[in-house]
């Protein structure tokens, strides 16, 4: 009996744990972001960075992006800056166009100037973090 | 002490299934929509939920009309006093999108009072899907109030309609999703389609040929849920206009990108990667009249 009691508690402490890593409210993170879309650029979208407690090592979403047109992306992590957030851009073929963490900083974003209609990979990990949530918004201007 | 070890478990079992209850979704049915939750094999949930999320916005396209063309054409919107007309949760989400897209055409053109027209087109398929509570209306009126207010009256919409999707897709209602975007993305081509064809625009041209992109996606979506009230005829439509679209080629040439850190702490990237779309006039032709004519049949 006192057995199945501690298999059932594992069980139990498990759940319990499992959700409370779900507690990433990306919410917060995206109206940070939002706000900080450079002049000129319009919301296009929003993207949840939940690594739920760490249990998962990258986000990635795709995207497609136009030709002649300029992305921006923000950052945003728990503490309000992008530190421990690391956003990577990636083209169809898997190139690496741009990093976030740059000359070891972690910077808030990137703008990217597209002349390459077509699918892309935008990739976040973490890195000397332990909040593993964030946010990040796509801002587009012609 | 059973019985707080059972207390344990009773609450990790509710805390841990809360947020995957599916929904009762179809509220208001007038046609035979019984509901299957599970979908077709072969495509991954995950894969369904990144593919609509990959889908760009219509603002988009939109932003891109008004850059080629000062002249706002009320008339070729969809009438926003017809959402009565849209009993069905199928026709409800796809005019939810067509709405969406004319909210934000309205908006870019700075046209307040259609936009605040729309906004009540766009609560009344809302609230018909149960996803009403998403747009903060009183909020949304008063920035529509205003033509200096219109960046946030952009961003509150497109941001809502984030929230929407997001939304349905947590509530596994993705099929609801798709339409919505399917929707949009249909105006926002139909509309490209007309502007080009008063300005014969190489911009909108590509605009138009790049599509093909996206008409794969939204159909690799659609194709999941093939066995719903309605998809298959709307699958039927789309892969027509597919089998133009493969016609198309977007030839791509890879360099190596350049970037720079700006003066406010943002990297600059400039994609030394070219592409071209090789897309023809007839092509065009053919794209305009079949969108036209799937459009037709979306709206009443």
């Amino acid at each position: 009996m006192k057995r199945i009691l501690i298999v059932i508690s594992a069980v139990a402490f498990f759940l319990l744990a499992q959700n409370a890593s779900a507690q990433c409210n990306a919410e917060l993170y995206i109206n940070r972001a939002m706000k900080e879309l450079s002049q000129g650029f319009q919301f296009s979208k929003s993207y949840r960075i939940d690594f739920r407690g760490g249990t998962r090592k990258k986000v990635e979403y795709t995207c497609v992006f136009s030709k002649d047109t300029n992305y921006q992306i923000n950052i945003v992590s728990k503490d309000g800056s992008a530190y421990g957030l690391i956003g990577t851009l990636y083209d169809s073929k898997r190139n690496k166009i741009v990093t976030s963490y740059y000359n070891n900083k972690f910077m808030p974003g990137w703008t990217y100037k597209c002349r390459a209609t077509g699918i892309y990979y935008l990739s976040f990990t973490y890195k000397d973090s332990k909040s593993f949530c964030g946010a990040a918004v796509l801002g587009f201007s012609r | 002490m059973k019985k707080l070890y059972l207390g344990i478990v009773t609450l990790a079992l509710l805390l841990g299934c809360g947020d995957n209850n599916a929904s009762s979704d179809e509220t208001s049915t007038t046609e035979n929509e019984i509901e299957e939750i599970s979908q077709q094999p072969g495509i991954s949930d995950d894969l369904v939920k990144d593919i609509l999320q990959a889908i760009p916005s219509p603002l988009e396209i939109s932003t891109l009309i008004r850059e080629v063309s000062q002249n706002y054409n009320p008339s070729v919107l969809n009438e926003a006093s017809s959402s009565d007309n849209y009993t069905t949760n199928y026709s409800k989400a796809i005019n939810l999108g067509i709405y969406g897209t004319d909210l934000g055409y309205a908006n870019i053109y700075g046209k307040t009072q259609d936009a605040i027209k729309y906004l009540n087109s766009v609560r009344d398929l809302a609230d018909g899907l149960s996803i009403g509570e998403f747009f903060d209306y009183s909020t949304m009126k008063r920035l529509a109030d205003s033509s200096d207010n219109l960046d946030s009256l952009l961003l509150e919409t497109t941001n809502n309609f984030n929230k929407i999707n997001y939304h349905l897709r947590q509530q596994k209602r993705e099929h609801l999703s798709i339409l919505i975007l399917t929707g949009g993305w249909v105006e926002a081509v139909y509309l490209t389609c007309l502007v080009h064809e008063q300005n014969n625009n190489q911009l909108l041209k590509e605009k138009i040929g790049e599509q093909k992109i996206v008409l794969d996606q939204i159909l690799l979506v659609l194709d999941v849920y093939k066995s719903k009230p309605n998809f298959k005829g709307l699958i039927d439509d789309l892969t027509a206009l597919q089998q133009v679209y493969d016609t198309i080629e977007i030839e791509t040439v890879y360099a190596q990108p350049t970037t720079e850190e700006g003066p406010n702490g943002q990297l600059i990237v400039v994609d030394n990667t070219t592409s071209e779309v090789k897309v023809t006039n007839a092509d065009v032709e053919t794209i305009t009249s079949l969108t036209k004519s799937i459009r037709n049949k979306m709206i009443r």
